[in-house]
């Protein structure tokens, strides 16, 4: 029986299957990655002793959520606190239905396939502000509502820096847009002339405050409100959120790999193809942790003047002046 | 918030840049973790560890006198000992120490006239259970034959504070070994 | 003249406003030791602010009274424990003043030689502390905190070789030190002082022109002089807003008056002025330091006999009230002698205590965010507020 024979919605169930098992063991190994690059920064060493060089140390924090015991607040608001965790982690994983690790090799290589992508990836607020809303804990609530302001914000500069490589490409569909890129390493779109490095910074500058990462993370911000809108989760519910979160950053990863770094091209044979946009991914990753890990956060209210004043704009006319210059090429035939 | 223009955003994408450089500079760094336990770092000669009772070198005798000047000067009072007289000298006939609520300030080291008390150079007694902690005589003995002790004994640190007057000491301050021997800078004594 | 028992309260000019009470609780991450201070926020903006101290009450004043001059200093370090030889050093020199005893002159440059190492080390924590506080415990924040500590424990170990112990010391005693600098010190400490010095300068270049730190200091927590005066406050929350006042220039204790420093003096009063204010001071300590280790007399370390019993020190009748000037600000000890061997009476004036009570003048109108930003540069440290 080839694999050609097995009836659509079955090859689509095993594929999502094995994608989403895969997401789940990189999210745990890219904690582990991001607390060793983390303390290499800071001049430490980071997770050491379980396992050869802490390889085991993941698994031994998701052992510890799951044995937890599940502390539900009297007060909260139990079934919207006990569905948000998992409505904020369905988003983050549909994310990577529509992302192709390789030609032909995705879940649902859609015709609109970054719309989807940029769509449903804007629907983990909904989760968030369910968590910080039926935990009945003012610190949540105040999370909560920063987060609802910033990641509206945020989405906008961030749909439009995504749609600068969907221009220049010409096309909403994931795999045409890396097919584009495929062939030398000048055609990658982060190497596009000024264009491709602007949507490149304005797309992690997006990124680092949809994801809430600092130095856009006011709405965890450890150290005025402890844990933000996840404050009340323990156990496997934390677990979930923690995953969801790292999810939807490796799946932005994912995504900015392939709109400006060529996603599977690179030298040697075909089958690397998927090797080499992991590794691009991570250093999208790694990028963004470095970004983390050397500021401090601003404010809530000039977190949203820099989005609505600042990048908004700057999107928005990089946008039109991306348009310009795509009919300007194809008119004069270069 | 700052209005941005033209010079302003070369001023900031220098100053982004800059502190990022900074943590890449750090990145490659060798990292200061010392991996303890596995690798301690050298303790400096007068360091305050654990407390530990003393042998005279020579005679093999216990150096404590009972005279409960340690007891007297502790400030949280840990140290309780009671005086055994006999015929040539006196002994501590009980000697309790109770490490948790020590201060490790090394006053009593400070005060103690035959260098009895001492502190080690290590501090490594970890318990579950605070009432280990509670040293009596013979633990605190074992302690000061089981660790290496730090330099400063009471002698020493009497004679750093007040030098004495006769150029020939009656004890020998030279006792210490060799590896941690501490010489102070010279002094001469002024006006 | 400003009515400093007059707290201000912001009144928010929207129709049928909502209130909400939320409690910074005395633990926090960023509440810099046991704080509580309840908050009353409109939104996101605080309109008032309640201060509730005294959790770290170990009555040290009552303490003192049972405990001799010989010791205490070793108690008195765990008032201001980040800073614990200026703590040490001023309820030395209040004793010394009712007894009019004359400290050595290595003593005294001794003491300052420490005293501004300590300052430094200080400092690093605070700036370490406050870009926690205000960059999170995962992020940018952590990362200078754990530059800063690395730093800092290089000048710890020049103090555990000093005296042995890293954090709380006992050097200081009556008429002196206790400890005298082993061979090697003095190499050590110069090239700990270097090195220090060109990492300041790397945090400097990292913050400086920082557009996101900038943002987060500049015009808040704005200290005006008048309200500085007033309410009086000491140190560098004084000196960030124009008052060029330094105990050590202005009242020059121990052997200050022998070196050359000057004192940075800074008008915005925000915590950008403020964080200016002790960078410079960080150098001006480096300066102090090194300008005391080549002049560093040779002698004795200690006017009176060294220490053999716990009632040696016996001061006559008398009193007296020594300021230091700490890192904080001005460390005050007042002691009353009857002529025993233990004080009368002794009285702390903690610098965070004082400083402190600036909050609820400074805090309404402003972002929860900015009170995090704001204690971060008052500096406070419990152990001297509530004693």
């Amino acid at each position: 029986m080839t694999l050609a024979a097995l009836p659509p919605w079955l090859m689509a169930v095993i594929a999502s299957f094995i994608v989403l098992n895969v997401v789940i063991g990189m999210v745990t190994y890219v904690t582990l990655l991001e607390r060793k690059f983390a303390a290499r920064m800071q001049s430490r060493i980071g997770p050491y002793r379980v396992g050869p060089h802490g390889l085991l140390q993941p698994i031994a924090d998701a052992l510890k959520l799951m044995m937890k015991e599940d502390v539900v607040p009297t007060a909260a608001d139990r079934h919207v606190y006990n569905l948000a965790p998992i409505v904020f982690l369905i988003p983050c994983m549909l994310i990577f239905a529509t992302i192709p690790f390789a030609p032909g090799l995705g879940v649902a290589d859609v015709n609109i396939g970054i719309l989807f992508f940029l769509a449903v990836s804007a629907m983990e607020i909904v989760g968030l502000f369910m968590a910080g809303w039926g935990s009945n804990n003012k610190y949540a609530l105040l999370s909560a509502m920063r987060a609802v302001n910033q990641i509206i914000s945020y989405d906008l500069p961030f749909i439009f820096s995504a749609l600068v490589p969907v221009l220049l490409a010409g096309s909403l569909k994931m795999s045409d847009i890396a097919a584009v890129q495929q062939g030398s390493l000048l055609k990658w779109f982060i190497f596009y002339p000024v264009i491709g490095q602007l949507a490149f910074i304005m797309f992690i500058v997006s990124t680092l405050a949809a994801e809430n990462r600092v130095p856009f993370d006011i709405l965890e911000a450890e150290s005025e409100l402890v844990a933000g809108f996840r404050v009340e989760y323990s156990g496997m519910k934390f677990a979930l959120i923690q995953l969801g979160e790292y999810a939807h950053m490796i799946g932005s990863s994912f995504l900015g790999a392939l709109l400006f770094l060529g996603a599977w091209s690179g030298p040697g044979p075909e089958y690397l193809g998927p090797l080499w946009f992991l590794l691009k991914a991570m250093f999208v990753f790694l990028f963004v942790t470095w970004i983390r890990w050397s500021f401090v956060r601003i404010r809530v209210d000039q977190i949203l003047a820099l989005s609505w004043k600042a990048l908004l704009p700057a999107t928005l006319a990089l946008l039109i002046a991306t348009a310009v210059v795509v009919v300007w090429r194809t008119s004069a035939g270069i | 918030m700052r209005e941005s223009n033209g010079t302003e955003i070369t001023t900031i994408v220098g100053a982004v840049l800059r502190a990022m450089g900074a943590t890449l500079k750090n990145l490659f760094r060798k990292p200061i973790t010392v991996h303890y336990p596995d690798k301690e770092r050298t303790y400096p000669s007068r360091y305050r560890g654990l407390l530990a009772l003393t042998y005279d070198k020579d005679t093999g005798e216990e150096n404590c006198i009972g005279c409960r000047l340690c007891e007297y000067v502790c400030p949280p009072a840990v140290i309780k000992v009671e005086m055994l007289k006999a015929e040539k000298r006196n002994y501590a006939k009980t000697f309790t120490l109770e490490l948790y609520a020590c201060e490790f300030c090394e006053l009593c080291v400070q005060v103690c006239p035959t260098d009895a008390i001492v502190m080690m150079k290590s501090f490594d007694m970890p318990t579950a259970d605070r009432r280990e902690m509670l040293l009596d005589k013979d633990r605190l003995h074992a302690i000061g034959l089981k660790y290496e002790p730090s330099w400063a004994t009471g002698n020493l640190l009497r004679d750093m504070q007040t030098p004495p007057k006769a150029p020939a000491p009656a004890h020998k301050p030279a006792a210490t070994s060799p590896s941690s021997a501490d010489p102070v800078v010279p002094r001469v004594e002024t006006a | 003249m400003l009515d400093v028992n007059e707290t201000t309260r912001v009144e928010m000019d929207w129709s049928g406003p909502e209130r909400l009470q939320m409690n910074m609780g005395p633990q926090h991450p960023s509440a810099h030791g046991v704080f509580r201070a309840i908050l009353g926020l409109q939104g996101e903006t605080v309109v008032d602010v309640d201060a509730v101290i005294g959790y770290l009450h170990r009555c040290h004043e009552k303490l003192s009274e049972t405990l001799t001059y010989a010791q205490y200093p070793s108690i008195a370090s765990k008032t201001d424990y980040v800073a614990a030889m200026t703590s040490e050093f001023a309820y030395v020199m209040a004793a010394e003043e009712i007894g009019k005893f004359e400290v050595p002159r290595r003593a005294q440059y001794l003491r300052v030689i420490v005293a501004e190492l300590q300052r430094i080390a200080s400092h690093l924590l605070w700036l370490g502390t406050w870009c926690m506080d205000m960059g999170g415990a995962l992020g940018g924040g952590a990362t200078i905190f754990l530059y800063c500590i690395r730093e800092r424990e290089d000048i710890l170990d020049l103090f555990e070789a000093l005296v042995g112990a890293r954090l709380l010391y006992g050097f200081f005693q009556v008429g002196g030190t206790r400890y005298d600098i082993p061979d090697g010190w003095i190499e050590k400490c110069r090239a700990t002082i270097d090195r220090i010095d060109s990492r300041v300068g790397e945090y400097e270049q990292m913050l400086e022109d920082n557009a996101f730190f900038l943002a987060r200091t500049q015009g808040v927590g704005v200290v005006s002089r008048e309200l500085a005066q007033d309410v009086g406050i000491a140190g560098p929350l004084l000196r960030g807003s124009g008052v060029n006042f330094d105990l050590r220039k202005n009242v020059p204790y121990s052997s200050y008056a022998d070196f050359e420093f000057t004192v940075p003096v800074e008008t915005a009063g925000d915590c950008y002025a403020r964080y200016k204010v002790r960078m410079v001071e960080f150098r001006e300590a480096s300066g102090i330091i090194r300008q005391a280790l080549d002049k560093l007399p040779s002698g004795p370390i200690s006017s009176r006999p060294a220490l053999k019993s716990v009632a040696q020190i016996r001061i006559p009748k008398g009193e007296a009230y020594a300021r230091v000037e700490g890192p904080r600000g001005e460390v005050g000890s007042y002691i009353i002698s009857d002529g025993s061997a233990k004080p009368y009476r002794m009285k702390w004036r903690g610098a965070s205590f004082s400083n402190l009570s600036i909050l609820p003048h400074i805090i309404p109108g402003h972002k929860v965010a900015d009170v995090v930003a704001i204690m971060g540069s008052v500096d406070p440290v419990f152990g001297e507020v509530d004693r």
